[in-house]
């Protein structure tokens, strides 16, 4: 689809010229009716003059042919009219050369009209002569006469319509000026400036599209804001374990003390797989940001649960913890498994590392009453509360952690709870000790009884 | 020379106190900014290393802190946010100098000098006393063209005793200047590093003064 202007140009243009069609056909009938008449009444004059002749002189008369009035100038070609004078009883009494042979029927008084063969007659007749006169006239002759009056109508139109076209092409494309100075504008901005627009001097039709992107332009600053500021802890808290390693690995290149060097190598290691474990749950975040949902299906809690529990096992034995499921069986949800599972790995991750050392963790997925979710509950030292309002926060971690946590862990799960259409609630854990985890699931993604 | 390391990451914390100790400074570690009040509050410290993502009170805060009650101590501050324009708010907060995590140890160690150098108004890192150049940074003493190695403690106490020529310091002060908290010392350490200096260097160096300390007398 071309221009704006081009649209307009042609739009106004083909309307110019329907008009300019229709004056010229409404003229060319006008003055093929004009033109009619007066050939009408033209005829009836002169075959009036025939029927009061002299009959001595018809013959002389008959072979001179009437050229038609024809002082407009122009040079089209005088056409004779032909004549054809009868006695009453059929007996030609004079006729021009050349006059078609027609079998009309005569008629003695009154004028009567017939096309016929290309040709216009006129009959008329006078009882109290004897005579009846025919004239003939080529029917092109009428039609010529009408076309050349028509033609003189279009004419300066014709000639008017390209000086039209030009002078509606550069009217257009003034009034598009303001619209061409906000693209140059726009296309000017420097590609990181997501400043808006501004409305001012703007064309009142423009100003829907400029305000919607305006709009856009404010959403993406928002989003490439919460970007920026994503990247920018991310890398600071990529740092972290970085410098950790290359301070570990600088001791443990200079230290004289065996064990001190030992001991730098086990810390170089354990700062790597911090590294490792933050990559992963910055990877689980980003993906949880992508606007493709995952592909849901049913979902045991329960079993989930126990997959995870199984899973974790080892790292809960090494703190001598115990872990404890409590469910009522089957607990199906409708929902992507593969996001279930993150939730309850980062949420068991959590309860173990920063629950107390030979405590207690319980897991529960429960379906009862109207209450339908998953808690996850553990009796260590707990959350500050001055803490409990920013547990969901990337990169947060509360105030005394000796842990290798990324601070990424509760908002990954706050982002699925929110995907899922959940609700995510922080409450005391085990007997008003430690934290507890409480995740309520919408009622959407209950199995149908 | 004894250094105050706040620090909430216990493996990055654990790496600059072995890293520093190794070359004779006594390190205390702080893992937050209540940990640093007391301990500044309670000992007197040559420098501050001090990291600003601190949980309860943030480092900026605790920097505030200690220029307010009109502490000098030099303060280098660690950080992973190391942008110009974090750099100069913190220069700017009462900060003498800035490192950027990953760090480089050996950077870290040479800036804790120099601050140290510069607040005790030196102008370089050897000390010249009496006929001997004593450079910290390479544990070494020379004696014309003859080189003296000694070890990082060793370095340090003469380094200590070097700064307050003529003023006797007791053997506590020596222990709290050279050792950190969490160090075990000897009973008798002091005295052992005493004696291995006197052997190294001569008998007539330092000075004993019983029942006070010890002393390397001012030139005359």
């Amino acid at each position: 689809m071309g221009s704006i202007r081009q649209r307009l140009t042609l739009i106004v243009l083909s309307g110019v010229a329907a008009v300019w069609l229709y004056s010229l056909y409404s003229s060319y009938r006008q003055a093929a009716h004009e033109v009619g008449e007066w050939d009408k009444a033209r005829v009836e004059q002169v075959a009036r003059a025939l029927l009061v002749l002299d009959l001595d002189d018809l013959p002389v008369f008959a072979k001179a042919s009437v050229p038609p009035r024809d002082d407009d100038g122009d040079n089209d070609q005088p056409m004779p009219l032909l004549y054809e004078i009868m006695a009453t009883d059929g007996r030609v009494l004079a006729a021009s050369p050349g006059v078609p042979a027609f079998a009309l029927p005569g008629r003695a008084a009154g004028g009567q009209s017939a096309e016929r063969a290309r040709w216009y007659v006129y009959t008329t007749g006078d009882p109290a002569r004897g005579r009846i006169v025919r004239i003939f006239e080529q029917c092109s002759h009428r039609s010529a006469v009408s076309a050349v009056s028509a033609k003189r109508v279009a004419r300066p139109l014709l000639f008017a319509l390209p000086v039209l076209a030009v002078l509606i092409w550069i009217a257009i494309g003034r009034s598009l000026t303001p619209l061409r100075i906000l693209s140059k504008a726009i296309e000017e901005r420097s590609s990181d400036s997501l400043e808006t627009i501004e409305i001012k001097n703007i064309p009142d039709e423009v100003v829907p599209l400029v305000s919607a992107l305006n709009m856009l332009l404010r959403r993406l600053r928002q989003s490439l804001d919460r970007e920026r500021a994503f990247t920018s802890d991310a890398a600071h808290e990529l740092k972290t374990p970085l410098a950790a390693i290359k301070v570990q690995a600088q001791v443990a290149l200079t230290a004289r003390d065996p064990q001190r060097q030992r001991r730098a190598m086990q810390r170089v290691v354990d700062a790597v797989d911090r590294s490792a474990h933050l990559a992963d749950q910055l990877l689980a975040l980003a993906r949880l940001e992508e606007s493709t949902p995952l592909p849901s299906s049913w979902v045991d809690l329960a079993q989930t649960a126990q997959a995870c529990l199984a899973e974790q096992h080892a790292n809960a034995q090494r703190k001598q913890m115990s872990l404890v499921l409590r469910s009522g069986g089957q607990v199906m949800v409708q929902a992507p498994p593969a996001l279930v599972r993150i939730l309850f790995d980062n949420l068991v991750d959590n309860a173990i590392k920063y629950g107390r050392a030979g405590g207690r963790i319980e897991i529960a997925a429960c379906n009862e009453a109207g209450a339908f979710g998953l808690e996850v509950k553990d009796d260590g030292p707990g959350v500050d509360p001055q803490d409990m309002s920013r547990l969901n926060d990337r990169f947060f971690r509360g105030a005394d952690h000796t842990e290798k946590g990324s601070g990424l862990g509760l908002s990954i799960v706050a982002r699925i709870v929110t995907q899922l259409g959940g609700k995510l609630e922080y409450a005391a854990g085990i007997e008003g000790r430690g934290l507890g985890v409480r995740i309520r699931l919408p009622a959407s993604i209950r199995p149908p009884r | 020379m004894r250094v105050l390391l706040v620090e909430d990451d216990r493996l990055i914390g654990s790496g600059v106190e072995d890293g520093l100790a190794e070359v004779g400074m006594a390190v205390d570690w702080a893992y937050d900014g209540r940990q640093a009040q007391l301990a500044m509050a309670t000992t007197p410290y040559d420098l501050v290393i001090l990291d600003l993502g601190l949980p309860h009170i943030s480092g900026t805060e605790l920097l505030d802190w200690i220029r307010k009650r009109g502490d000098h101590t030099p303060v280098l501050v660690m950080t992973a946010r190391d942008a110009v324009a974090d750099r100069v708010s913190g220069l700017g907060a009462g900060a003498d100098d800035y490192v950027g995590k990953p760090f480089d140890l050996t950077e870290l160690i040479a800036r804790c000098r120099a601050l140290v150098r510069r607040s005790q108004g030196r102008g370089t890192d050897t000390i010249e006393y009496g006929g001997l150049i004593v450079d910290p940074q390479r544990l070494t003493v020379m004696r014309g063209s003859e080189r003296i190695g000694l070890t990082s403690r060793e370095c340090a106490l003469l380094v200590e005793l070097l700064g307050s020529q003529g003023r006797p310091l007791s053997r506590a002060r020596l222990q709290d200047s050279l050792y950190g908290w969490n160090e075990e010392i000897e009973s008798n350490a002091i005295e052992v590093h005493v004696s291995n200096l006197r052997k190294k260097l001569g008998s007539a160096l330092i000075r004993t003064i019983r029942g006070i300390g010890y002393v390397i007398e001012a030139p005359t």
